[in-house]
């Protein structure tokens, strides 16, 4: 089975406070830690369990600079087999944009499987894996929580809101966005990192695939950001533990629970 | 006149709430642009659904087909993209829900209409369309425009708008024939499988005592059920804590678990995600202790407590108990 | 001899010297043949060096190897085995004497037929006395009180060899004991052989000669028997417990690195123990040497809670899968398909056996012949993470460390915002090309985790107060990667090394005062620094003995224990120091626990216990500690570690033991009364 992982280099920002930059358009990064997307991290992860189950071969791939190239060195070392980082030099590009590059660089690997997480920590759009599966007319499916493969195709868990799950069959070639909790990734030591610098790590630059303008034009632009309004929120029970217990306790009574 | 497209989305015979709020906002955008609002279904059996959603609509269009009865990525593409070619909506809302994510951008590709994704808000701005999106994990909100497009198509946060508008349209029903000449299906539907069964329905609870990545470690889910259990109260969690296999799937609230309408919701240690949050809109009042005063449940819940959430559950193991 | 020796004599037409050589040369034949065959598994491993510091290793060996100070700590057992152990020393030169004479090389004769040889007589039986005694008390001992250590362990081996040994001695007394008779000798004092001669002394001439030859031969075979019986089992200890004693590790608390001779740890094929000729000679030796006692696992706080380690087991298991590997006889079956790639940890000792260790050190302090666990447990894990075999809670972790130099993935530009709550406090965050006399290395859990940011503060008070100029790294300091290491991720570690050591670099200062004793430790024992490194109870011991804090203010009225941590005590033997401080305290009384020093009972770790829950455990370590200390008639725990405190308080807490027991940082008695 081929097999191509999209994945992204995120920044950390669980626990920072972010801070909009003097061009309004997006936070500053100076002091962030940056890792993968946590969803490329599982669909990563599950490629490299197809592969290991089912006999395969692994391309990782990427757009961005050369700090990005981190990423695809933890795809190498978790068990890729080669990968690819493209540049795109200085462009600004939106997922339609983001997703022609990928269908232009993937689709000469001649792929049965193409994986993606459902969507990236910073945008939150969820979108590049189906338009990249549009652009290649390849079948797809989101959300994908369960993949089983099989002779010309495979039996896909789709996640559905409420508790239920949708269990579907994709004929290959098939581009599935992979969700969290669908495998435990494994982890990669530093050492293996390094090791893994010896796989075949190829850059591309996004000028020489020949793509117009109109290919790389954004059509979703990012006008302004700002922090969440301070809506009215919670009314902050102050106090050591024990008072705020009883003021739990008191308010749970008031509407009407029996503790 | 303009048209706004609604896609609806139903699951065994039900229509989502999703549609709901989609309704009610392109209610909204309708009359801020002077649009007229289209509903679109794709069934195997319009019954269920078709006179509610008139109401709703000023036009219903309906195809009726037994290969629809079920979600098909190839099929409600291919029609849609024709139908979008025909009638030029102005604006297509699709709920942002697995369906919607396998169906939106896939559209966006075959129309070549801007798409953004996961909208808490559409609005128009200096006559162009705009969309409000949260990045960052929820941590900052970001306005979006477009380039200059014959239409736009968006996909709808769950729970970021009311769905209680009652309908008073009169809208007409107008079918559409099954094309025959649509490509074989690469997708297709086996069964549905719901993981959300088990002991306990955290959907009926009065009371749910819910935890989330902050208690930290498995070994303090014993006396997290305690203290439920203790309550009175019926033990839930966010989506983290199944992640991690410390509880079954059936204690779940949010987008992929379930929606929850308990009396009081108390939060521990849920940093509030949207996908969690959207799961509580039903509950009346909510109670969050987070460590984090900066964490988003507080911005959604009606009282709050910024400390260590152990030092609160001691403090209210000591309170019942002693 | 005033009487035929019984090599003189024939057998069979051949003289007893032809026996006595053939007997010889078998042997030694066999036992060099089998010395070279467990030579084998020292030459396919590793490369350790055990040969600096000559001067202290011999120190050591008289100390540890021939004193065997190490061997009362279990007391009746130690004094028998101390009984035994000289009695060989002392009888080794007896046997010697015997075989020569069996070979006709009367070497020893000028040493043995003068005033030496009459004194030595007198040693020699009275130690066949005591070493006989010794083994029926022994005997005795197992069979009636049988030690739960003992659990694994070859008895009957056990057992055997006592009885060996016991027949040794009683051949001797018998051949000598018969001699006397027959000679009628009975000016010298020889306890053992006129006790034997007591037994015979009805015996007619004819019956003493051949009592005399039997005792004599059987002694010699058994002598050559138990020779080669050593290397087979435990007992192998005998020829292998000194020179393991001599190059014993010298540095506790340090680990080794990924593979010793090896500058570049990228130049490491395997990280860690894959097969078991990754483990390094001495490592062999170590297994070579396992007494099967018991006691590591007997003091092991792991095993004490019911976790799945056996410090002993892991020695045993290992050994045998090494002797199976490397047989003495039969064909080499490393290239038996089953054991070729035989993963060590997988099919030979379990992954929940290494991660049950909190690498306390007490299985290494007990010990009487200086086996290495934590090194070789650390190396196993190193293979697990590089094989992705860790548990996945550290796959976070790690992460963080890694990308923020904290585990809690918080940023590092927030390092020092703890200073912030310390309004009256001026603490100093340094930058490269600053001076200070003390560089405060805070370390992650005190800069981050508000139960010790509280401990990281009162350091600081604490300073303030003595006039010190010290300051703190804030942002620019990385976590001292003391749990990284131990968690097995080296590669992480030496990131973490490298990051500090630059940081260092750029600043001048005089000496590295830790909040922590991991970070002490780790600071001095395995970073490549020569700076002086303190952990704060010796600084602040060294500033109240210098006039320049006074404690003056009475300590609340309560009865304290010193729990003594792993990383302070015994790890780095710093033991009085914490009590001295403590014994200053106006109005403090300080009660021991039975297990306290080098005894001390492990609290839980301050490494992987943190990310990583034992199922099997019964009972929480820290639980177990709490409990002896109120046997001590403790009422509070003073503790000088982070990770202590933080455990104690947590077992406190679930235990509902609010009322019996409370902890208390060292730092904050201190600070209460100045």
């Amino acid at each position: 089975m081929k097999i191509a992982v999209c994945v992204k280099r995120v920044p950390l920002t669980q626990e920072v406070d972010l801070e909009i930059d003097a061009g309004g358009k997006d936070v500053r990064k100076g002091m962030l830690a940056y890792v993968i997307n946590e969803w490329d991290n599982y669909a990563i992860e599950e490629a490299v369990l197809l592969k290991e189950n089912f006999e395969g071969d692994v391309t990782a791939v990427t757009i961005g600079g050369e700090d990005d190239e981190e990423v695809l060195r933890r795809c190498l070392a978790m068990g890729a087999d080669r990968a690819i980082r493209v540049d795109p030099g200085t462009l600004e590009l939106d997922a339609l944009a983001l997703s022609r590059i990928l269908s232009e660089v993937i689709k000469g690997l001649h792929c049965d499987l193409i994986l993606t997480g459902v969507q990236a920590d910073d945008m939150n759009e969820g979108s590049v894996g189906i338009m990249l599966a549009e652009h290649l007319g390849l079948a797809h499916a989101a959300v994908v929580t369960g993949v089983e493969p099989e002779a010309t195709g495979a039996t896909v868990r789709v996640e559905l809101e409420g508790g239920m799950d949708e269990v579907t069959k994709v004929s290959f070639p098939a581009v599935l966005s992979i969700q969290t909790g669908i495998n435990e990734p494994r982890y990669v030591s530093i050492m293996g990192v390094r090791k893994a610098a010896k796989k075949e790590l190829k850059v591309v630059k996004v000028e020489d695939l020949g793509l117009t303008d109109a290919d790389l034009s954004m059509k979703t632009m990012v006008e302004e950001i700002f922090l969440p309004p301070e809506t009215e929120g919670a009314q902050i029970l102050e106090g050591d533990p024990g008072t705020v217990a009883d003021e739990i306790l008191r308010i749970i009574k008031e509407k009407g629970v029996d503790v | 006149m303009g048209e706004i497209f609604v896609v609806v989305e139903h699951r065994q015979g039900e229509i989502r709430e999703i549609t709901y709020e989609m309704f009610w906002k392109a209610d909204e955008l309708c009359e801020t642009l002077s649009c007229s609002l289209t509903a679109v279904l794709f069934c195997a059996d319009r019954g269920p659904f078709v006179d509610e959603i008139r109401t709703r609509a000023d036009r219903v269009i309906v195809v009726e087909d037994e290969q629809l009865g079920h979600y098909s990525g190839d099929l409600c593409r291919e029609i849609l993209v024709r139908l979008i070619e025909q009638r030029s909506p102005v604006m297509t809302l699709l709920g942002h829900t697995a369906w919607g994510m396998d169906l939106g951008p896939a559209l966006a590709v075959r129309t070549g209409f801007p798409l953004a994704a996961d909208c808490l808000d559409v609005l128009v701005e200096d006559g162009r369309p705009k969309a409000i999106r949260q990045i960052y994990t929820g941590k900052i909100f970001s306005k979006v425009s477009f380039a200059e497009s014959a239409g736009y198509l968006f996909t709808m946060r769950a729970g970021a708008f009311p769905q209680d508008r009652a309908g008073e349209r009169q809208g007409e029903v107008m079918d559409l024939e099954m094309p025959t000449d649509l490509p074989e299906e690469r997708r297709q539907f086996v069964e549905y499988v719901d993981t959300g069964a088990g002991d306990v329905d955290i959907t009926q609870a009065d009371f749910l005592v819910s935890i989330g990545r902050g208690i930290s470690e498995e070994d303090n889910i014993g006396t997290m059920k305690a203290l439920a259990d203790s309550m009175g109260g019926v033990l839930a969690c966010s989506r983290p804590v199944v992640d991690k296999n410390w509880l079954p799937k059936y204690h779940q609230v949010g987008t992929s678990g379930k929606s929850v309408k308990p009396k009081v919701y108390l939060a521990l240690g849920i940093s509030g995600a949207f996908q969690h949050v959207a799961g509580i809109g039903g509950a009346g009042t909510v109670i969050a202790v987070n460590k984090d005063k900066k964490a988003p449940i507080f911005r959604v819940a009606d009282y709050g407590v910024v400390d260590d959430l152990f030092k609160i559950v001691d403090a209210l193991k000591e309170k019942i108990g002693g | 001899m005033p009487f035929v020796h019984p090599a003189v004599d024939t057998y069979l037409g051949l003289s007893g010297y032809v026996y006595g050589w053939v007997i010889f040369v078998i042997s030694l034949s066999l036992f060099g043949f089998v010395i070279y065959q467990r030579y084998q598994i020292l030459d396919a491993a590793q490369p350790d060096p055990r040969f600096s510091s000559v001067v202290r290793r011999v120190r050591d060996l008289i100390t540890y190897g021939f004193i065997q100070k190490r061997q009362p700590r279990y007391l009746w057992a130690g004094v028998l085995h101390l009984m035994i152990f000289w009695g060989f020393i002392v009888l080794g030169l007896r046997s010697v004497d015997l075989v020569m004479q069996g070979l006709g090389l009367p070497l020893l004769r000028p040493v043995m037929d003068g005033g030496f040889g009459r004194v030595y007589g007198i040693l020699k039986d009275a130690f066949e006395l005591i070493v006989l005694f010794a083994c029926i008390w022994a005997i005795l001992r197992r069979a009636l009180v049988r030690p739960d250590r003992y659990e694994g362990s070859h008895k009957g081996e056990a057992h055997l060899v006592l009885g060996l040994i016991s027949f040794l001695m009683i051949t001797d007394m018998v051949y000598e004991g018969s001699g006397l008779l027959m000679v009628k000798e009975s000016g010298a004092w020889l306890p053992a052989s006129r006790t034997a001669a007591f037994f015979l002394r009805e015996a007619s001439v004819q019956t003493l000669a051949t009592i005399h030859n039997l005792s004599y031969w059987l002694h010699i075979l058994t002598f050559f028997f138990f020779l080669n019986f050593l290397p087979l089992g435990k007992h192998f200890h005998i020829i292998t417990a000194l020179p393991n004693i001599f190059f014993k590790k010298l540095t506790k608390g340090s680990i080794k690195p990924a593979r010793w001779g090896v500058e570049n740890i990228e130049d490491v094929e395997t990280l860690g123990i894959e097969k078991f000729e990754d483990f390094t000679w001495k490592q062999m030796l170590d297994f070579f040497t396992c007494t099967e006692c018991g006691r590591c696992s007997d003091m092991c706080p792991a095993n004490a809670v019911g976790r799945p380690l056996s410090p002993k087991m892991i020695t045993l298991k290992l050994r045998d899968y090494g002797y199976e590997r490397y047989p003495v006889f039969g064909t080499s079956r490393k290239t038996n398909e089953k054991n070729k790639n035989a993963r060590i940890v997988g099919d030979v000792i379990t992954p929940e056996e290494i991660w049950s260790c909190t690498t306390c050190g007490a299985c290494e302090e007990e010990c009487p012949v200086f086996i290495e666990y934590i090194d070789k447990i650390i190396d196993m894990r190193r293979h697990l993470i590089e094989t992705s075999r860790n548990p996945k809670t550290f796959n976070q972790v790690l992460m963080h460390f890694e990308k923020t130099g904290n585990p809690f993935g918080k940023p590092a530009a927030k390092r020092a915002d703890w200073v912030r709550e310390l309004g009256d406090v001026p603490v100093r965050i340094l930058e490269e090309g600053d001076e200070v006399d003390v560089l405060f290395f805070v370390d992650s859990f005190g800069s981050y985790d508000p139960a010790v940011q509280a401990i990281a503060s009162n350091i600081a008070r604490g300073l303030q107060m003595a006039g010190v100029d010290f300051g703190i790294l804030g942002p620019l300091e990385v976590d001292s990667g003391h749990q990284v290491r131990r968690m097995g991720e080296e590669g992480l570690f030496q990131f973490l090394v490298e990051t500090n050591v630059e940081t260092f670099k750029n600043i001048r200062f005089n000496r590295i005062v830790t909040t922590d004793p991991h970070a002490f430790n780790t600071l001095q024992k395995d970073y490549p620094i020569t700076y002086e490194v303190q952990h704060y109870v010796p600084f602040f011991l060294s500033l109240l003995e210098s006039g320049r804090l006074k404690p003056s203010k009475p300590v609340e009225q309560d009865i304290y224990t010193y729990h003594d941590p792993c990383y302070l005590g015994r790890h780095n033997d710093i033991y009085d120091a914490p009590r001295r401080l403590l014994r200053s305290l106006p109005g403090l009384k300080l009660v021991e626990m039975d297990r306290s020093r080098d005894r001390s009972f492990c609290c839980g770790g301050g490494d992987i216990i943190l990310w990583h829950e034992i199922e099997q455990e019964e009972m929480r370590m820290a639980a177990k500690r709490i409990t002896m200390a109120g046997e001590a008639g403790a009422n509070t725990i003073v503790t000088a570690c982070p990770f202590c405190m933080i455990h104690f308080e947590d077992a406190i807490k679930t235990g509902g033991l609010e009322k019996e027991m409370r902890v208390v940082d060292l730092m904050a008695l201190f600070l209460s009364t100045l």
